[in-house]
């Protein structure tokens, strides 16, 4: 692992541009918990100040400092597209793991379920809930809903790849060598899977963030929650563009911007690396 | 207590190709049988073009297909009736597959040991007395390898001849009576090809394993198979002593194959005849 | 060490039509910072003659395939062209078609030098029809009207016994041997003069196989072209060439006429691959050669094969021994057959 790194470090600067970029979000993130102000709390600062040494990011029309504010919108949103990935990518993997190996009547009804889920249009059903719950819809629900809908295309790609070791000899030595399916899944065909994991996990946290930006943004979540998308719609619900407050949009649009392009480079780094036909350059079949 | 090891009645595979509404049904082997004697041991080669079902008879007998019909019976059990994990261990500590393509019957991304030592745990738990480093080693040592040559390595750090030798100790840590070998020489390079050759004979004299070696090639079938088998389009249409049907085959397809095969000699004249005229 | 090679011989055009001299094919690569070469061709020197078939003959690792990639020009990186020439009578004067501009390397496909490869897959457009193949191919260097060129198709494709209505069908639509069939045809209708054949029939049956081989002589002996043919197969090689050199790791090891390598082979590596094929009719049990053959990053040290070689004495490991006559028209690269001085 150490040594992976160390050569991702040393001959990709994609994956140093994206760390670069990712620490710098992720530590903007860590300071929430060193906030002087609670995140809920308006008028503890003067407010329209634009940036200065006291106040780096400026302050809001509503009396928040915007770096606090920031760190605690960049923190939640992470956290939330954090959230939908491991979800949506722990179903992923089973479903695609089993779907593929297995085959027959039960890839028929995994890939049924599946495909309703790739068909069914994402943003009216987010809305929709939003209108059925109202307040009482929480960051925590959105995100186990947008997992549910995050899954399905990547199931499938999984359950291609799965479908392809399955026909290799290799498989067949395994399952002679006693193994239970159990073990073929997770010691034979998993290493396979884990660049695509890996790539669309940051693919499904860009997603995702996107997506929850729009909702925040159209004000179909639960506002007193900082995040990204949060403060542009109150930036918004202020005018502040009109009133030329700008620092209180820029700011969280260079964060989230830079936490997508950090992100993307990771994923497209990572990928090329661990690719297994990168990995198995060799020697012998060069005649 | 079973006076023969495998028995195959009268199985034909078909397979359905083709969607809702254009169904093709497609005749991969069409009742064929064939029988082992238990206790004489005897290497069988199946030959047949590609598409003449010996893959597909293979894979019945190794039980990674099911037969549309007929049976199988592996030392009186029914392959059809296995099942269950114990079952499986069972069905693959009697007979155990080695395949065409040495540098895909491992994981690129294993070490080849790995395959070794998870054969010998899971069969040969009751031989007790050595380790399993040590079983294994006696395993490579039988194909002429050791486990200092092969530990550690990747498969794409070993030649194709060392993988299929690796491929053949890994099926006798299993302990089988019986070896399904689908053209296992086909991709090993010619220095090399004779050698594994030779070991199938050995493992037929010394260990008392019988071989299904599934071929092209008349002359290795030839060389070291006891009886033939002739496959076309799915059917069986000659079989009987090795040297008997080679030498004098019967059977239109037979000698069709006879004559296409290409043996390693100058026939003097024919196709050469310009060549040799010219170098002169 | 040409000489051999270039002498006159009977009534045959005495210039040879490619001259290979002292090719050297490395594959350089730096990966995580580790830079390799692999010495697939290291010193090959051979000629084809006019209207024949030479035959080359190597293992998975023996660099053949490196070798028809360098003749053919398709040399992209990590393969590099290290050293020495691969000259074309009908293209002089730049040793090898990676050196000649692009523009003359076009006029030359196909009219000059074409090829038939084991996935005829590669050459025939898996979604155009063969027509459209051959219109691609041959019709820039033809001319003439398109009927005459259909007809010159047809009249072609009957002697490799295809019907004309192959023209309209998509290559997926034709059997494996119908295809390669096809992709001779396609290969030999501007009457080239050098054809490339890589293990043109390794994927067919059998009997297809030696139907496929009959039309290549047939067509070779009817066009006079020359032939490079390269397969891995003995069986083949006996069948359809007229000389026949024997590549192991990376290098020539002997090169005599087809039926002189059967008869009488001398290099140790040739005598082991020639005795080990076993044969319908001979019950002798036969003996495999030990070892592996290597690899080709880090090559034995003097001669290649002296790791696995019985005859191997102190010189082999010390120097690389050289190509010589051995008897008429034999060359052997060996210490033991040659004498000490062979360096």
């Amino acid at each position: 692992m150490v040594v992976f790194l160390r050569d991702l470090l040393r001959y990709r600067a994609e994956f140093r541009i994206g760390l670069v970029l990712v620490a710098v979000v992720l530590l903007l993130s860590v300071l929430a918990s060193f906030s002087p102000y609670p995140p809920d709390s308006v008028y503890v600062v003067p407010p329209d100040l634009p940036p200065s040494l006291t106040y780096w990011f400026g302050t809001t029309s509503r009396g928040q400092d915007v770096f606090w504010q920031l760190s605690f919108a960049i923190r939640n949103t992470l956290l939330f597209g954090g959230t939908v990935a491991l979800v949506s990518r722990l179903v992923a993997l089973a479903v695609g793991l089993v779907s593929g190996y297995k085959g027959g009547w039960i890839d028929r009804a995994l890939m049924s379920v599946n495909d309703t889920f790739i068909v069914i249009p994402l943003l009216p059903v987010l809305v929709l809930f939003y209108f059925v719950m109202r307040d009482r819809i929480s960051w925590l629900m959105l995100a186990l809903i947008m997992a549910c809908f995050g899954w399905a295309y990547d199931a499938r790609l999984i359950r291609s790849v799965v479908m392809s070791l399955r026909q290799r000899e290799f498989t067949q030595t395994s399952l002679f060598s006693g193994m239970s399916t159990r073990q073929v899944l997770t010691d034979e065909h998993l290493p396979y899977v884990v660049p695509i994991l890996f790539s669309t996990t940051m693919n499904n946290m860009v997603w995702s963030i996107g997506l929850e930006v729009t909702l925040a943004v159209l004000g179909f979540t639960d506002i007193n929650i900082p995040t990204i998308g949060g403060m542009i719609y109150w930036a918004n619900q202020h005018t502040a563009m009109v009133a030329g407050i700008w620092w209180w949009i820029a700011f969280p649009t260079i964060a989230v911007i830079m936490a997508f392009i950090g992100l993307f480079l990771l994923a497209v780094s990572v990928n090329a690396h661990i690719d297994p036909r990168s990995r198995l350059w060799n020697v012998g079949e060069a005649s | 207590m079973n006076d023969l090891l495998l028995d195959v009645r009268d199985v034909s595979k078909t397979f359905v190709r083709g969607g809702l509404f254009s169904r093709e049904e497609i005749v991969a082997v069409n009742k064929v049988s064939l029988q082992l004697a238990a206790g004489r041991p005897e290497i069988l080669a199946i030959i047949g073009e590609s598409g003449s079902g010996k893959t597909t008879l293979a894979r019945m007998i190794l039980n990674m297909v099911t037969p549309t019909s007929g049976r199988l019976l592996l030392d009186g059990t029914d392959l059809a009736a296995i099942s269950g994990s114990a079952g499986r261990i069972a069905f693959m500590h009697k007979v155990q597959p080695i395949f065409q393509n040495p540098f895909e019957s491992f994981n690129p991304l294993k070490r080849v040991e790995r395959y070794l030592l998870m054969t010998r745990r899971r069969f040969a738990a009751a031989a007790g007395g050595s380790t399993a480093a040590t079983a294994v080693d006696a395993a490579l040592h039988k194909v002429g390898l050791s486990l200092k040559e092969v530990g550690g390595r990747y498969p794409h750090e070993l030649s194709g001849g060392q993988l299929q030798r690796v491929a053949i100790a890994r099926a006798l840590l299993a302990e089988p009576k019986l070896i399904v070998a689908d053209e296992p020489v086909s991709m090993i390079d010619a220095s090399l090809r004779i050698s594994i050759v030779n070991l199938f004979r050995t493992l037929r004299d010394e260990l008392g394993i019988s071989i299904i070696y599934i071929t092209h090639d008349l002359a290795t079938a030839y060389y070291i198979s006891d009886r033939i088998l002739i496959m076309q389009k799915g059917s069986v249409v000659e079989s009987g002593d090795a040297r008997a049907v080679l030498t004098a085959p019967r059977h239109p397809c037979t000698r069709q194959l006879r004559e296409a095969a290409l043996l390693p000699q100058i026939a003097g004249g024919g196709a050469n005849a310009s060549g040799t005229t010219q170098v002169i | 060490m040409h000489a051999s090679v270039e002498q006159p011989h009977g009534e045959q055009d005495v210039q040879p039509l490619l001259v290979v001299r002292d090719l050297q094919a490395y594959y350089r690569t730096s990966h995580a910072g580790v830079r390799r070469a692999i010495r697939a061709v290291d010193g090959v020197s051979f000629a084809v003659r006019r209207g024949e078939i030479y035959g080359l003959a190597g293992e998975s690792s023996s660099g053949k395939t490196t070798l028809i990639k360098s003749i053919a020009g398709a040399i992209k990186p990590p393969l590099e062209i290290v050293g020495g020439s691969m000259e074309f009578a009908f293209l002089p004067g730049y040793g090898g078609l990676h050196r000649a501009p692009p523009a003359q390397v076009e006029r030359i496909r196909w009219r000059h030098l074409s090829y038939i490869m084991q996935g005829s897959m590669n050459v025939l457009n898996p979604v155009r029809r063969i027509r459209c193949s051959f219109t691609d191919f041959a019709y820039p260097h033809i001319g003439g009207s398109r009927q005459q060129f259909e007809q010159q198709v047809v009249a072609h494709l009957s002697r490799v016994r295809l019907d004309p209505s192959v023209l309209s069908a998509f290559p997926h639509e034709l059997s494996g041997g119908m295809r390669q069939r096809a992709a001779l045809a396609l290969a030999t209708i501007c009457r080239p003069g050098f054809i490339i054949a890589d293990e043109p029939t390794t994927a067919l049956d059998v009997v297809v196989q030696k139907e496929v081989l009959g039309m290549i002589r047939g067509i070779q002996r009817e066009t006079g072209s020359s032939v490079l043919f390269v397969t891995h197969d003995m069986g083949v090689h006996a069948h359809i060439t007229d000389r026949l050199a024997i590549m192991y790791a990376g290098r020539l090891v002997e090169e005599a006429a087809t039926a002189e390598i059967f008869r009488n082979p001398l290099h140790p590596y040739t005598q082991n691959l020639i005795a080990s094929l076993p044969r319908i009719g001979e019950d002798a049990p036969r003996a495999g050669l030990g070892g592996a053959p290597p690899n080709l990053a880090d090559p034995p040290s003097g001669c290649r094969f002296h790791p696995r070689c019985p005859l191997a004495r102190e010189i082999c490991s010390r120097e690389v021994p050289v190509m010589r006559e051995a008897g008429a028209g034999h060359r052997v690269a060996c210490f033991a057959v040659n004498g000490d001085d062979g360096a």
